[in-house]
């Protein structure tokens, strides 16, 4: 490969990455907004996009609901908002009432994602192949060497207005304080009148309403599967770059996965793009478990 | 312990060995296989729950050392002359060594970043499978002849269950030594309180990478077992849904207990043979199983059993 070859697969790449790795970074901020305030690594993360993409699949086809997209979006996200308070109402708080252990929590994530997938396989919806139909225009724009299309404009404006939306959130209001001082110390926050039911609620609530939202901006880019929820590793990943309590961190870690594995796919080979996020996690945890951008290594409680 | 309070598990030891003995010349061909599986998943329960249940380390990748220890087997016996069960057991001391390794490189991750890693690990594993061709035969499998026991032909089911049974058998006991010994207290009290642990001077990085190391033996055991009444393997059954196949059972037959291992073995081993006809239902109703299990009966069949039986003792 020459030169010049190399430079525009670099561009490409790069490009590219920064794109898909925005979608990463929606679903990894989503992750890590449910296990900062419960310690919990949702597993089921993948399947509340799989749910936004079929849902809005079959709202926005003809030959189902044939909904326009102004429906379409609402109605998701309400959808998606739901799907998680429900997860959180019949499954996690249950749980926490029982006085589970973290342990069973993250298997009971397992078997929702479990359950999704299931569902969507069983509902054939993916059986034929559908395309979905986007939002944006997809004619090529030009940025040097590389190709963008209206859509993926549309997804990394979204993924960084979404990202300043939740910075500012946590950080300069109230609820969002509070949440936070519920995932840092859940006695403390309910001394101080926090309402732990309700802020959990709230939080799983955003989660899959925001992998849902990401879900219809990426669904003209996926195969609609019932195993996309594949995705929410790479977004684990991710948020593991980041370090898993980091906003910022998840982001960055987000873009630099996206752009890694296009680089690699183009260099490399194309089988080894699905081995990629695996070999980031393993290294990354081996190499400073806290993250690259995380602060001191986590001190385990007693 | 009374003379009369020992004789009744011994008498029902018995019963139960007898059972297991007259079985196969009572029962079909179909049913002995279902049971030559339970058998293998029972090998894996009881391994993962070393890892798992007895020093609570979350490991995820337990079907990586179970491919790794079908391929090795069935690669042997194959290509070589070697005896089955020296086969089964190069295959196991392999996966050992790799979880050995696995361990090591783990020793500084808790929780839900060890599963993360090890996770990590057993897709890329099962990637490997996929495409390290010239040892797996990647997407077309890799076909596995009968093979001998001591002159022994195998090639029924009804043969094979007898070396099962034994195999299974050898590796319970195995487990229950294990469990009872210091060691087993020492793995226990890693995963009650590692500074406890420390404090009493227990060798934390010791049992944590034994425990990898034992569990992956068990697996690559269980995946050279299963070459023996299978003739054909895939890497697309050596994924993360197999691991959580053998963590379902562990859930369901009660954590931590080796009894729970067994009877969730049996209970999930049997379920997933009547799901294989719903098979697009299979994977709901896993989900199903697996959060039922954990908002109502955390502790499993098992602990569930137990827990009545400490009360009506305690009556």
């Amino acid at each position: 490969m020459d030169l010049s070859t190399a430079l525009i697969f670099l561009q490409q790449g790069i490009i590219s990455g920064i794109v898909i790795g925005s979608v990463y970074a929606l679903i990894a901020i989503s992750a890590v907004i449910i296990f900062k305030a419960t310690d919990i690594p949702n597993f089921a993360q993948g399947e509340f996009m799989t749910v936004g993409a079929f849902l809005s699949l079959v709202l926005l086809i003809p030959t189902f609901a044939g909904l326009p997209y102004y429906l379409v979006i609402p109605i998701t996200a309400v959808v998606c908002f739901l799907l998680g308070v429900t997860v959180n109402g019949l499954v996690m708080q249950p749980i926490t009432k029982a006085k589970g252990t973290l342990v069973a929590m993250v298997i009971a994530t397992l078997g929702i994602s479990f359950i999704i997938k299931g569902a969507a396989r069983y509902s054939g919806l993916a059986n034929s192949p559908r395309t979905f139909p986007a939002l944006f225009s997809t004619d090529a724009i030009f940025i040097g060497d590389s190709v963008l299309t209206g859509q993926d404009i549309a997804i990394l404006v979204f993924a960084v207005t979404a990202m300043l939306v939740f910075f500012a959130f946590f950080n300069l209001t109230r609820h969002g304080r509070a949440m936070r001082a519920v995932a840092m110390n859940p006695r403390a926050a309910a001394l101080v009148g926090i309402n732990l039911a309700r802020v959990r609620m709230t939080i799983w609530g955003t989660s899959a309403l925001l992998t849902g939202l990401a879900a219809i901006l990426i669904g003209p880019k996926l195969l609609l599967t019932p195993d996309m929820g594949i995705i929410a590793i790479v977004a684990f990943a991710a948020a593991i770059i980041g370090g898993f309590h980091n906003l910022p961190g998840a982001i960055i870690g987000g873009f630099i996965i996206g752009i890694l594995e296009n680089l690699i796919g183009a260099f490399v080979a194309t089988n080894a793009i699905r081995l990629t996020p695996f070999v980031v996690i393993m290294l990354v945890l081996l190499i400073r478990p806290q993250g690259l951008l995380g602060g001191k290594a986590q001190v385990k409680k007693v | 312990m009374t003379k009369s309070s020992r004789l009744l598990p011994a008498f029902g030891l018995l019963v139960l060995a007898a059972i297991l003995l007259a079985f196969p010349f009572a029962a079909s061909g179909y049913q002995i296989y279902i049971i030559n599986l339970v058998l293998v998943w029972v090998v894996m329960s009881l391994g993962l729950n070393i890892l798992m249940g007895e020093t609570g380390l979350f490991g995820m990748a337990h079907v990586a050392f179970y491919g790794i220890g079908i391929y090795t087997t069935g690669l042997l016996t194959n290509n070589t002359g070697v005896p089955v069960l020296l086969a089964i057991f190069m295959a196991g001391c392999l996966a050992a060594l790799i979880g050995f390794i696995l361990g090591v490189l783990s020793i500084r991750m808790n929780d839900i970043y060890l599963g993360l890693s090890t996770f990590a690990f057993g897709e890329a594993m099962q990637w490997v499978f996929h495409n390290w061709d010239a040892v797996t035969k990647g997407v077309n499998g890799l076909r596995i002849s009968p093979t001998t026991f001591f002159g022994w032909r195998i090639d029924s089911d009804f043969r094979a269950y007898f070396v099962a049974l034994g195999i299974a058998v050898a590796f319970t006991v195995g487990a229950v030594v294990l469990s009872r010994s210091r060691f087993g207290r020492a793995m226990r009290a890693v995963r009650e309180s590692e500074p406890a642990a420390a404090a009493v001077g227990i060798n934390i990085r010791r049992v944590k990478v034994s425990a990898f190391a034992i569990s992956a033996f068990y697996a690559g055991c269980a995946g050279g077992l299963i070459t023996i009444f299978t003739s054909y393997i895939h890497p697309d059954t050596l994924g993360f849904n197999t691991t959580i196949v053998i963590l379902t059972m562990l859930v369901v037959g009660g954590m931590g207990t080796i009894p729970g291992a067994i009877i969730g073995a049996a209970a999930i081993g049997v379920l997933s043979e009547f799901l294989r006809q719903a098979a697009d239902r299979q994977e709901m109703i896993y989900g199903f199983v697996l959060v039922l299990f954990m908002v109502f009966l955390p502790d499993g069949i098992y602990g569930r059993i137990r827990h009545a039986w400490r009360r009506w003792s305690a009556s």
